[in-house]
């Protein structure tokens, strides 16, 4: 009985390869779009809750006094701040994009337990003025930056006194296993940031300040006498928790997620639609074929499993296929989407997941041809027409 | 008196058609005695194919009582109908009705699949059953790179395979040339004779019904006369 399966199969070579492709294709391709959903939400996972993060209350682009360190670093509960700023500069050239922000070299790993560095790399950091860390998948993009231990950056934003480069010194490659911190930024120290531009007249402002917490400390009450603190300006700010943080900033992706969503369910649709008809079209081939078996003693259910099973196979032939497809890939499209969106991975889940969505297309694809092979009369199914 | 292979009694099976209620069977009633070579004639329409299908439990009647080979089919529900099919009929069409996908090897070997056979013995009862009907040559071929007498004797190749009691043959010879019919009516003759089976044979040809043992006669859904040949001759 396997053998007539197998033989209708590749009696059709074309029809059965276009459906077993296109599922496959369709399957990768929502393994991505979930993959992408899933990597926003890993971040927001991941993303702490008792780590605070102030901003403008205008807007994330809108810089913040220096001077609120202090002020901040004084609040009950607090255990360590470290400033962020948005560099926005470009190795050699502008498409080389990555992120690269001044912090507090210090107060860094005190933040931030979950970045890792080794010991050289961390003392290096901490007491060369221009020296910074870059993320273990930024260092594999630019191998030449751990050959020759320099990185020239071109500060677009914020333009080197002298008009090159800003000069930084490798200190080492930092690795963050958690979701909400990628491997594709480059960090350098803010001293050296401020005294440079320092000398050109006025101090930078800060874009974010980062606080990890004392344990047990009341989240919300620091959150309110943080923002009551600056209610009357200079510059007013909001505090928000880093999962909370992490929301908004995913938020300014507007729905994308929820649009990617409908367009893997768009893809869903379509092979599915693709699949019944390619066996809707073998069903009908094989009426005649399922008369005779019924006529030589074979039960209904036999002429269900002939065309369920042909089913079952295309389309978990084309999971298959999707699947390690997708596995492939994964690793060129994580250096593909890098900037856009670094972090991304492909969960077990979402491979389990399409598994399953293959079962399931097969047997719904299956179902009316195998229901209606089971149904049929065999008189009446050797009246039909041949293939 | 031996209880009768087939037995059929008060046989009645209608077709609705459109409003129409066609009665195609009307109280039929009907014995064939076992290891004999019947064939069934009469005018187009007349209910043959209607009554070899109800015979062979292809089909349900509306009522009446059909016993075949010792089982009364009324008391079968589908998947027991199929089984019962699998061990005690063969099938020959007209149209031959092989699997197209499959090669006449593989064809014969299907009906075995129902039976405890192992693969390896399923695959010498096919090629002896191929052998029998004279095409031990033509085993690995698919049906379309056989002629029609070859592929009939395909179809009474896998018809025997599974050793039934009764071949239920509808116009086996209706679509093949004087001399592959020919072929196939020693087949059935021999498969009577040297094997012992009970054959029922659906033909419109007055030379093919001549080779079996009675004729039976249909008309308008009643039975007519019955005629007893000589014992069939084999050809040449
Ligand atoms: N499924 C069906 N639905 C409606 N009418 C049917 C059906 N099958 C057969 N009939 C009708 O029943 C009658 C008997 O058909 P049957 O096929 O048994 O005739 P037959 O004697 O085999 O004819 P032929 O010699 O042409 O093969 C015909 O009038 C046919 O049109
Ligand atoms: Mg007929």
């Amino acid at each position: 009985m396997f053998k007539l399966v197998f033989k209708n199969l590749i009696s059709h070579p074309i029809r059965s390869g276009i459906t077993a492709v296109s599922v496959g294709v369709a399957l990768f391709l929502i393994c991505l779009l979930t993959s992408i959903v899933t990597t926003l939400q890993s971040g927001l996972e991941a993303a702490s809750a008792t780590r605070l993060v102030v901003m403008s209350s205008i807007s994330l682009f809108v810089d913040i006094p220096l001077s609120y360190q202090e002020r901040i670093a004084k609040v009950d509960g607090i255990k360590n701040i470290v400033k962020w700023q948005w560099f926005g500069g470009y190795y050699q050239d502008q498409k080389n994009f990555f992120a690269q922000f001044a912090v507090d070299p210090d107060r860094m790993f005190e933040v931030y337990p979950e970045v890792k560095v080794d010991e050289a790399t961390k003392q290096k950091f901490l007491t060369q003025r221009n020296a910074c860390i870059v993320g273990s998948q930024l260092a594999a993009e630019f191998p030449e930056w751990v050959e020759t231990g320099k990185i020239p950056i071109t500060g677009a934003l914020f333009p080197h006194p002298s008009g090159a480069a800003w000069d930084f010194e490798l200190a080492g490659v930092y690795r963050s296993e958690a979701a909400n911190f990628d491997n594709r930024t480059l960090f350098f120290r803010w001293d050296l940031f401020e005294e440079t531009l320092k000398g050109e007249g006025e101090a930078p402002g800060v874009g974010v300040y980062v606080m990890n917490v004392e344990p047990g400390a009341d989240i919300e009450r620091m959150r309110a006498e943080i923002e009551g603190m600056f209610e009357n300006g200079p510059a007013t700010v909001r505090c928000d928790t880093e999962s909370e943080f992490t929301r908004q900033f995913i938020s300014m992706l507007g729905d994308i997620p929820m649009f990617l969503s409908w367009i893997g369910a768009g893809v869903l649709v379509a092979i599915l639609l693709g699949a019944i008809n390619a066996m809707l079209m073998a069903g009908r081939e094989q009426t005649h074929d399922v008369g005779i078996l019924k006529a030589l003693g074979f039960t209904d259910g036999a002429a269900f499993g002939l065309l369920i099973t042909q089913s079952l196979i295309l389309c978990v032939f084309g999971g298959v296929l999707g699947i390690a497809l997708a596995a492939a890939l994964e690793a060129p499209i994580t250096l593909a989407l890098g900037a856009q969106f670094p972090g991304f991975f492909i969960k077990d889940s979402t491979y389990l997941a399409a598994a399953a969505v293959s079962l399931v297309v097969g047997l719904a694809a299956g179902a009316v041809p195998a229901w209606t092979a089971l149904r049929v009369n065999c008189v009446e199914a050797l009246r039909a027409k041949g293939a | 008196m031996p209880e009768p292979m087939i037995r059929v009694r008060d046989l009645t099976k209608r077709y609705q058609r459109g409003g129409e209620t066609l009665t195609v069977l009307n109280n039929l009633k009907l014995e064939m005695e076992e290891g004999r070579f019947y064939a069934l004639m009469g005018p187009s329409g007349s209910g043959k194919t209607t009554l070899l299908n109800l015979v062979g439990g292809l089909d349900s009647p509306d009522s009446g009582e059909l016993i075949v080979a010792g089982e009364n089919l009324a008391e079968l529900d589908n998947n027991d109908l199929a089984r019962w099919r699998a061990a005690n009929v063969g099938f020959v069409f007209q149209g031959f009705n092989l699997i197209g996908v499959l090669t006449a090897r593989e064809n014969v070997e299907l009906p075995l699949k129902l039976t405890p056979l192992s693969a390896a013995q399923r695959r010498k009862q096919a090629e002896t059953a191929l052998q029998l009907v004279g095409l031990g040559d033509r085993m690995d071929h698919r049906p379309r790179q056989l002629s029609g007498g070859q592929e009939q004797r395909v179809a009474i190749a896998r018809a025997i395979a599974t050793d039934p009691k009764v071949i239920l043959a509808d116009e086996p010879t209706g679509d093949l040339d004087r001399k592959s019919a020919e072929q196939v009516l020693d087949l059935l003759v021999r498969l009577n004779r040297e094997f012992k089976k009970t054959i029922l044979m659906v033909t419109h040809d007055p030379a093919a019904a001549e080779r079996a043992q009675s004729i039976v006669h249909l008309d308008k859904g009643q039975l007519g006369r019955i005629e007893h040949n000589q014992p069939a001759v084999a050809a040449k």
